[in-house]
């Protein structure tokens, strides 16, 4: 687990340095989310002036959309910075003498993968938390309440199990495209397609009013299940030690 | 420090290498020549535990790579034919991260050691990226010592180097030697390998010949003597030699092959004055690593 960890901090410290790319797909884009999420519930309707009776009503409507772009994180932020991961080893055909260590292709792996997973994961919540941090200071205080109320189960089981199994099938599917391309934009290109299945479904619910059902985001969450264990699988097929310095170009 | 025994690798119905023995005593250098294909960087990956053969065996450092490749990793150090650095890290991050994977107990002091000796000390906070293509092999050859391995693999050390670097490189490991490392030397540059190695072997998907530079020159064409003559001898007689075993006359120029010069040489010239040989220069005729390279491969293709 140590050369995992070791691995995964050279992956961060080499991919904020990568250039634009990165910083636009792990900063830029959830900022602009983020500010979207706000803008949503602060210019469509004037919380403070609704009354009582009509506030769940209202919160109802204004914190569905929210909800989507909170979804949308764990499937941009990973993308970038799991592509880069396998990219810049094979354009700096810097993987021969990387397993040349005594560095095992199961930590390897890991290292690839949890080094995407895990910023996306925790951007996903620190923005979600300032998110709501931001709802507590500046709207009227039992809005955050009532919106808990209606939304509280959806939101744990987007951020606790969408976020995840969604940051996964990204980081898993830009990792296999990766190791199959030789350029990296045909990788961000196929690996864009990948995302595109997951986010069609997700607006085709929010504009069927219908992403307010626990029942089909967990309908969601089990398909996004079962395409993380094929991308696993085909994940551990590629990451062979023999696979790698011969296939891999 | 190294035992290959009938090594073969496979790549589907390709033999990228077939039958491959030898041994590789503590402290020589070796260098594997081959053409382009040959099966040089499948042997080394095979010996560094990083490839697993089809068949056969091999114990490196004590260690068999079929049975203990992780182990064989941790003892040996790889410098492959591109030096695979991170450009945008630092000289030092690129050490330290490979410190950390052979979980060195004293990383910052290996670090040190070898960015020092390899001058590249005062830039090792620059970005590897900046650096020349010389720096960047030094480089690649500090993160092979890192962890002071007793077997080094060295694929084409010196390609793409300019004069200097290249000595330099070549410096480098003429004093790795001296310090009783084993190394494998996969190269092109012949000069090179005469210069550095103990032995050499030279492989075309099987292992053709080895043997001592020297040696090697000596099977394949005898000793020759090179006599330089003011005069143009004319023979009267046959001079009958029994250690001679053949002679070239280019007019003024005698090319002798014998045995033994060191042993026959005197007769030998004796015998020409006796004859009326007017005798300018002697010397030993000196045949290139190249020439037998190229005859070696040529008679291989035959």
């Amino acid at each position: 687990m140590k050369r995992t960890w070791v691995v995964m901090r050279k992956e961060w410290r080499e991919a904020f340095r990568g250039g634009k790319t990165i910083w636009i797909g792990t900063i830029a884009i959830p900022l602009i989310l983020l500010g979207a999420s706000l803008f949503q519930l602060f210019s469509l309707s004037d919380l403070h002036a609704v009354s009582p009776e009509e506030l769940p009503q209202v919160v109802g409507v204004l914190f569905l959309v929210p909800l989507l772009y909170f979804m949308m994180f764990p499937l941009v932020i990973p993308h970038q910075i799991a592509i880069y991961a396998i990219m810049s080893e094979k354009e700096q055909k810097s993987l021969e003498p990387l397993l040349a260590t005594p560095l095992r292709t199961s930590e390897l792996f890991l290292a690839k993968m949890l080094a995407s997973v895990l910023p996306a994961l925790l951007i996903t919540w620190a923005a979600f938390a300032l998110f709501l941090a931001v709802i507590q200071a500046l709207l009227p205080a039992n809005v955050l309440e009532i919106a808990w109320q209606q939304f509280g189960s959806l939101w744990l089981m987007a951020l606790g199990l969408f976020a995840p199994l969604a940051a996964t099938f990204m980081t898993l599917a830009s990792m296999a495209i990766a190791t199959r391309v030789s350029d990296l934009r045909t990788a961000q290109l196929f690996s864009s397609f990948a995302m595109l299945p997951i986010l069609l479904s997700m607006f085709f619910l929010v504009f069927r009013q219908m992403l307010g059902r626990p029942a089909l985001l967990g309908g969601l969450c089990a398909a996004l299940l079962v395409l993380d264990v094929g991308l696993l699988w085909v994940n551990v097929k590629l990451f062979h030690r023999e696979e790698i310095l011969t296939r891999w170009r | 420090m190294i035992v290959a025994e009938n090594l073969t690798r496979r790549f589907g119905d390709r033999i990228a290498v077939e039958n491959l023995s030898l041994e590789i005593a503590e402290g020589e250098v070796f260098g594997f020549l081959g053409p382009n294909g040959a099966g040089k960087t499948t042997t080394v990956r095979m010996l560094a535990g990083l490839l697993a053969p089809s068949s056969g065996r091999a114990i490196v450092a004590g260690v068999d790579v079929v049975a203990q490749p992780q182990r064989v990793r941790t003892l040996v150090g790889i410098l492959p034919e591109h030096p695979g650095l991170y450009e945008k890290l630092s000289a030092w991050h690129n050490l330290k991260f490979y410190a950390d994977l052979y979980e060195l107990p004293s990383p910052h002091t290996q670090i040190e050691k070898y960015l020092r000796l390899l001058g590249l000390w005062e830039r090792r906070h620059d970005p590897v990226g900046t650096f020349s293509k010389g720096m960047k092999q030094k480089l690649a050859i500090a993160r092979a010592l890192l962890h002071e391995p007793k077997v080094l693999f060295l694929d084409e050390p010196t390609s793409g180097l300019d004069p200097e670097a290249a000595k330099t490189v070549r410096d480098f490991i003429a004093q790795l030697a001296s310090e009783k490392r084993t190394i494998f030397l996969c190269t092109h540059n012949l000069y090179e390998a005469e210069q550095l190695c103990t032995r050499i072997g030279l492989i075309k998907q099987r292992l053709i010949k080895i043997g001592a530079p020297a040696s090697l020159k000596r099977e394949l064409y005898g000793r020759q003597i090179v006599i330089d003559l003011k005069e143009p001898l004319v023979l009267s007689e046959d001079p009958h030699l029994p250690f001679v075993r053949s002679v070239q006359r280019d007019g003024r120029r005698l090319l002798i092959e014998l045995d033994d010069p060191e042993q026959h040489n005197p007769a030998l010239i004796k015998k020409l004055v006796e004859l009326g040989a007017q005798i300018q220069f002697v010397r030993e005729q000196s045949r290139t690593l190249e020439e037998v390279y190229l005859d070696l491969i040529a008679e291989e293709r035959q």
